[in-house]
């Protein structure tokens, strides 16, 4: 009955099945099942790492007049979108550059992706340092190039905090869009290009009549990544700016962070772990949301074009 | 195989020639940031203080470096780092390639169910909070001072692309190969350690590198483990302490140091293998 295969295994095969998948299982029970029911368990208690208390609905209501959550949702689609366009223009502007198989393009294309071996929490403070007011090189080089008059407080200003985190984004994220651009290229036979040419495209015409329609499924793909991976960003983000000037690059998940572990270094000083939990659900919920309307608009978007 | 445009007529020499000029200009901006990093690492505090648009120290000091590897602990927090990365190395390989094996190769009730649940659970991430629980559990269990928690966990959230990258080539794999074996009297196990896993050699160094990246990079993890245990400190969480703790302006040389021991060896890394990490990159975004 367990086992309906045609192949006949011997006693010890279907044991041994089960202790080879063992490990694989157990770390995801405790790793990832386990922590999300126990957050489950305590979306409506109060909690601050010592005691819980049962508190109905009433993170429900903190939730929705909570305008800093709010607040931070919003910081997130910001990000989201300032990162997403930037970034796929130019990875894809690159992969069709890389394309090309000038000279050196495999050096270019190591260098681009060099980035995203470098832990993101180093590169948060690498950047730090680059974007310090009157010490860091950003500002010593627009000043030397005359670009701008007095230093640019990059992390100190809510005008321009979310530009210095931006520019982070997309240094570690380009080498990621640009291969998976890359990868979907080299599935597009030399033939379309070859029949291109022929009838007389030139190099735009062949980019946006042949490469694009071509790479269409790849885009639609990396795009659903680049979105979600966008929302869950908050590690670099963390050491750059801590979410701050003002809760100015607050994004969501760093916010939760904040109300689960509290602490010094953040801007929560209790633990508020129910309320976290419920937050984390929520920001589960929202980034579930968008990932089906891409999916939705995306379908939609599929009939036009046919 | 490179020349496939067979004539360039001059303007289009013209266009790539600046189109060459850009991607040189990219490429200098996206070294950047290391390359500044690095070469500050042997600058002075003052000289580092004082900014400038400088990149070469305009005296080279080691100093920095003998500095944080004895005063700031810089020997210790490396060897944890060195000890997580390849924990996690380990222990993503051990898992991922048996996994990979037994959902490629066994039919059993529930596989259906134990698959998709690896796939959801790539996609549900409720961020940090589920590092609250673990940590609970690791103190009930004793586990917290020790790095094993740590390394148990980090492969236990990364394992499931692994997984997805082991059973793709496990899949690719003849299942006549497997047949031939067990004609000869081989059981499953033996199957997977004589017949599968040396054939898996390309997989597993791409597993290999990404969960040693992994580990080595995780940074929100082991900072929420060693709050309160300093000589647990990775690398990353090393480093970023000593920014928090300081005032901003105390000790630059010494940070500059320490990102630059946490950067180097996966830059080192990088330049070896980097043809695995882009493969493993790619396969995972399409398999994923």
């Amino acid at each position: 009955m367990a086992n309906q295969t045609k192949k006949k295994s011997g006693k010890g095969d279907s044991f041994s099945y089960m202790l080879m998948l063992l490990p694989a299982v157990l770390m995801l029970a405790v790793c990832s099942i386990y922590p999300f029911l126990w957050i489950l368990r305590y979306v409506c208690y109060n909690y601050n790492g010592f005691t819980a208390t049962y508190t109905g609905l009433a993170n429900f209501k903190r939730m929705f007049s909570d305008s800093l959550f709010w607040h931070s949702v919003g910081i997130t689609f910001e990000y989201a979108v300032l990162k997403l366009i930037f970034i796929i223009p130019l990875a894809l502007v690159i992969a069709v550059l890389l394309n090309l198989k000038m000279k050196g393009s495999a050096v270019f294309r190591g260098i681009y992706f060099m980035p995203t071996v470098i832990s993101t929490s180093i590169a948060g403070m690498i950047f730090a340092f680059i974007f310090a007011t009157q010490n860091g090189i950003a500002n010593a080089a627009l000043q030397a190039l005359h670009l701008i008059k007095s230093p640019i407080p990059w992390l100190n200003s809510t005008d321009f905090v979310m530009a210095a985190v931006t520019i982070l984004a997309v240094w570690g994220g380009l080498g990621n869009y640009m291969l998976y651009f890359i990868t979907g290229m080299n599935g597009i036979s030399t033939d379309v290009y070859e029949s291109a040419k022929i009838d007389g495209a030139n190099a735009f015409q062949t980019f946006f009549f042949v490469t694009l329609p071509m790479l269409a499924p790849v885009l639609k793909v990396v795009l659903m990544l680049a979105i979600t991976s966008a929302f869950k960003d908050y590690e670099a983000i963390m050491v750059l700016s801590k979410g701050g000037p003002g809760n100015r690059s607050m994004v969501m998940f760093l916010y939760i962070y904040n109300l689960i572990f509290g602490g010094t270094n953040t801007s929560v000083t209790q633990a508020q772990i129910g309320y976290g939990a419920l937050l984390s659900v929520m920001a589960a919920i929202i980034v579930g949301l968008v990932t089906v309307v891409y999916m939705f608009v995306s379908k939609k978007l599929d009939h036009i074009t046919d | 195989m490179r020349e496939t445009h067979a004539v360039y007529s001059r303007k289009t020499k013209v266009m790539l020639g600046i189109c060459w000029a850009l991607l040189l200009l990219l490429a200098a901006l996206m070294v950047f940031p290391a390359i500044y990093i690095i070469l500050g690492s042997f600058k002075s505090n003052a000289e580092l203080l004082v900014g400038g648009t400088k990149i070469f120290p305009s005296e080279w000091r080691v100093d920095n470096y003998t500095e944080a590897w004895q005063q700031a602990n810089f020997a210790r927090y490396t060897l944890n780092s060195v000890f997580l990365a390849v924990g996690v190395m380990v222990l993503s390989l051990i898992s991922s390639t048996m996994a990979g094996y037994v959902f490629s190769r066994k039919e059993f009730r529930g596989k259906t169910l134990i698959y998709s649940l690896f796939l959801a659970f790539m996609f549900i991430n409720v961020g940090s909070v589920s590092l609250r629980p673990l940590f609970e559990l690791a103190v009930k269990l004793k586990m917290n001072k020790s790095l094993l928690s740590v390394v148990f966990i980090s492969a236990g959230t990364g394992q499931a692309t692994y997984i997805f990258l082991a059973r793709g080539f496990v899949d690719s794999l003849p299942r006549e190969l497997d047949e031939a074996a067990k004609i000869d009297g081989c059981t499953f196990v033996q199957i997977y350690r004589m017949v599968i896993l040396p054939l898996l050699k390309p997989v597993i160094a791409t597993i290999a590198l990404l969960s040693f990246r992994q580990g080595w990079n995780e940074y929100i993890l082991p900072l929420v483990f060693t709050m309160t245990n300093e000589s647990m400190r990775p690398l990353t969480v090393g480093v970023n302490m000593l920014k928090n703790a300081g005032d901003g302006t105390a000790a630059w040389n010494i940070m500059f140091a320490g990102a630059t021991i946490a950067i180097v060896p996966m830059l080192v890394v990088y330049c070896f293998f980097g043809r695995y990490f882009m493969s493993g990159m790619s396969a995972g975004a399409v398999k994923g």
